[in-house]
């Protein structure tokens, strides 16, 4: 069902980067498991949820976000009623320091003012899980709260979700504090960056916070909120069977090879939430006489004639006769030619490893090949 | 501005002998290739032509057909400027009646022609596979002045009884027509693809719609009795792949068509040509192959789980293939479940189908099984 009542912000400022890969382009719109962005997963959260007002909060490289989002319909039931606006932070090109998510919302307010919205659902894009935002909103309106954030339980502090705060809640849930990840070695509750804040109360704390500090960003605010005391944050724990935080490049290729295990892939996929991408009618993968695959993802028009074992290739990957690609990660319209042997490697798209070449990186440190590269 | 030309695509059609594939779905809807519906093709070369107002005719089993066609999204035929309709059989002042051949269905919507007001009409088939684009035949059209243009096939010889046939002379122009001929004396086959100038056409269909003892059909009636009154009629050779799929033996040939051989034989690539086939979208996760799977010689879509061993082998989305289950020369169309250790051999498994853990399913390279036990739900 669709809610009216409800403008989804899709914030792309809240994601770390993962070193090269990031380089020039958002996580946002970097590749997952050959088929995906990663916006993707958040986008779809809004879509399955009836969340069809959407604002889409883009830091820097805006070419490589729009070239993903299209026409922009893929992720949109009805493409009348729904809508997904682009907001730009332009000054911030000229001021990266001050190119913050508050300054984005202040500079698109437009956004906030136009609407009747009373709800405002922030989501990340480097947080991959399958949310359903329906009950934890209801949730928030039927409790009266004026800031909801979703956290879910984390094992070790030490090992994951490196990027998010880490929360304190009392007996009702709500929030008693906030610290950045130590990484200290214990439980812990990690925000998911998921926000839920009325459309006033974000109003009045951006008016109070952020004109005499240029530099406040959206966790900063909230931590702000939080210490002043007058409002009382209520937190939600998330208890769903799937979430990742992308935080870095080692935990990028650790949580897309984990992926490989089907008890792991099933429980991110095999559920009725669908997962939205733009389509590019590339025809099915072919695999040709002598190929030899398993334990890989493999995308459309991928054309595989050697063996690959343990890897992700991505739409229009060329693997050649006699080549062997064992623990890759392939992005799109990379070619493998004939006879090569790459193991443990990130190859970035356009790539191309022409005839005979071998290389390899460490099992725990993949090598990454920029975008282009040829060998 | 009006129309140059609009295409009219006939999907009525019920396609018997492909059996239980076609018990629920009409032959255009038909899956192909791993990915496509039998129908992607007539309306992507649509498409890729620049066409803009597309009509489908639609009779036989056409719910998941008129779904599946919707305003044309999924070809890009729903911008400014273009019109898919679905035209199925309707009740007008005179009454009703289903279409009575291919001729009376394009007659009974000559009022939606006469909306796009096209100079020219493209009449296609919706259940043939092929990838073009029709600008070359409109040209010839337009460069002979002719009143119909017709896409000929050089078919081999021994072959050439089994389709309409034409005989052309040194320019072209077509001086005489053979419906299935015993002796046939040419191997130009028709492929049921005609342009024909708007205003001919429409003459044509209405003194066909009085005509008592017409069958009211494109090559058995209306193009017989337009050459009979010398109008100017112009062949257009097509080269290039193209199939009209009328068994289950030749659906799954032409899938197999389609996989990557070493020799220059066709391949998706090379039948797809320049442009790209445009399907539905099926929102599927990634593609998926298993630990102890092992994969070769095959075209998969994204969403299946391929766990077991396939060889030589068309797999669509959704298609779970389990541990030890081998398929091999096999067509395992949307939603296939194959059980752990099943056994398949030539065969063509139809949407949703199940084989049971440890079943076998032998068919012989030159009599393809069928197995269509799916919900048809999923279809």
């Amino acid at each position: 069902m669709k809610n009216n009542d409800v403008i989804g912000l899709l914030n792309f400022y809240t994601a770390p980067s993962l070193g090269e890969i990031t380089e020039n382009r958002p996580l946002g719109s970097t590749s997952f498991l050959g088929r995906y962005a990663f916006c993707d997963f958040a986008l779809s959260n809004f879509c399955n949820s009836g969340i069809s007002d959407i604002g889409l909060m883009i830091k820097d490289h805006q070419r490589s976000v729009l070239k993903h989002l299209g026409s922009m319909s893929a992720w949109v039931t009805n493409t009348k009623v729904g809508r997904m606006n682009i907001m730009v932070n332009e000054k911030g090109v000229l001021n990266p320091l001050s190119n913050t998510d508050v300054a984005n919302i202040r500079e698109n307010d437009w956004q906030l003012y136009d609407s009747k919205a009373k709800y405002l659902v922030f989501q990340s894009t480097h947080i991959i899980a399958n949310v359903d935002l329906g009950p934890i909103l209801q949730e928030h309106i039927d409790r009266g709260e004026k800031i909801t954030i979703v956290y879910t339980k984390i094992k070790d502090a030490s090992k994951e979700f490196f990027s998010s705060n880490l929360l304190r809640v009392d007996e009702d849930g709500y929030l008693t504090s906030l610290k950045k990840n130590d990484r200290q070695q214990e439980e812990a509750l990690a925000s998911m960056e998921i926000w839920i804040i009325n459309r006033e109360v974000l109003v009045d704390i951006i008016r109070k916070n952020a004109v005499w500090n240029e530099r406040a960003d959206m966790k900063a605010m909230i931590a702000d909120v939080l210490y002043a005391g007058n409002i009382k944050i209520h937190t939600h724990e998330w208890k769903g069977k799937y979430v990742r935080c992308f935080d870095c490049f080692d935990h990028y290729v650790e949580y897309c090879n984990e992926l490989l295990d089907p008890k792991v892939y099933c429980s991110l996929f095999d559920q009725p939430s669908r997962h939205y991408t733009l389509t590019q009618d590339t025809p099915p993968a072919i695999y040709g006489e002598d190929a030899d695959v398993r334990n890989s993802f493999i995308a459309n028009g991928a054309i595989i004639e050697g063996k690959v074992d343990g890897s992700i290739l991505s739409r229009k990957v060329k693997i050649g006769e006699g080549s062997v690609i064992k623990n890759c990660i392939i992005f799109s319209s990379v070619k493998i030619g004939k006879n090569c042997h790459i193991e443990n490697a990130v190859i970035d798209k356009y790539s191309i490893v022409t005839d005979g070449k071998t290389f390899s990186g460490d099992p725990m440190k993949y090598l990454f090949l920029k975008q282009g590269t040829v060998i | 501005m009006s129309t140059k030309l609009a295409a009219m695509i006939l999907a009525g059609g019920k396609g018997t002998r492909l059996k239980a594939l076609t018990r629920k779905i009409a032959k255009p809807a038909v899956s192909y290739g791993g990915k496509y519906r039998i129908i992607d093709f007539p309306l992507s070369n649509c498409a890729n032509s620049g066409i803009n107002d597309v009509g489908v005719l639609t009779q036989y089993e056409s719910s998941v057909l008129n779904g599946y066609i919707g305003n044309g999204e999924k070809w890009g035929l729903n911008g400014v400027r273009s019109l898919t309709s679905v035209l199925t059989p309707k009740q007008t002042e005179e009454g009703s009646a289903w279409y009575l051949g291919t001729a009376d269905a394009i007659y009974q919507n000559l009022d939606w022609l006469d909306m796009v007001d096209p100079e020219y009409v493209l009449i296609l088939s919706g259940d043939h596979i092929y990838s073009c684009t029709y600008n070359d035949m409109l040209k010839t059209a337009e460069k002979n002045k002719a009143d119909c243009v017709i896409a000929v096939y050089e078919v081999p010889m021994e072959e050439a009884s089994r389709f309409g046939i034409l005989v052309t002379d040194e320019k072209g122009n077509i001086v005489k027509f053979q419906e299935k001929p015993k002796n046939p004396i040419s191997n130009l086959a028709s492929m049921g693809i005609y342009i024909f100038k708007y205003s001919t056409l429409r003459a044509a269909l209405k003194e066909d719609a009085k005509d008592e003892n017409s069958e009211h059909d494109f090559g058995k009636n209306v193009i017989p009795k337009m050459l009979k009154a010398k109008k100017k009629m112009v062949a257009y050779k097509y080269q290039g792949y193209w199939r009209d799929v009328g068994t289950v033996d030749s659906l799954h040939a032409a899938n197999m068509d389609l996989l990557l051989k070493k020799n220059d034989a066709t391949n998706i690539y090379t039948v797809q040509g320049a442009n790209k086939i445009y399907s539905a979208d099926t929102h599927s996760g990634p593609q998926y192959i298993g630990k102890k799977a092992k994969v070769k010689d095959c075209l998969i879509n994204q969403g299946a789980m391929i766990l077991g061993e396939v060889d030589h082998c068309v797999i669509s989305s959704e298609v779970v293939v389990e541990e030890g289950a081998v398929c091999k020369n096999t067509v395992l169309m949307h939603g296939v479940h194959i059980g752990k250790n099943a056994k398949v051999f030539n065969a063509l498994v139809g949407p949703a189908s199940r084989i049971e853990d440890g079943q076998e399913v032998n068919g012989t390279e030159d009599d393809i099984a069928l197995i269509a036990n799916g919900d048809m739900e999923d279809l």
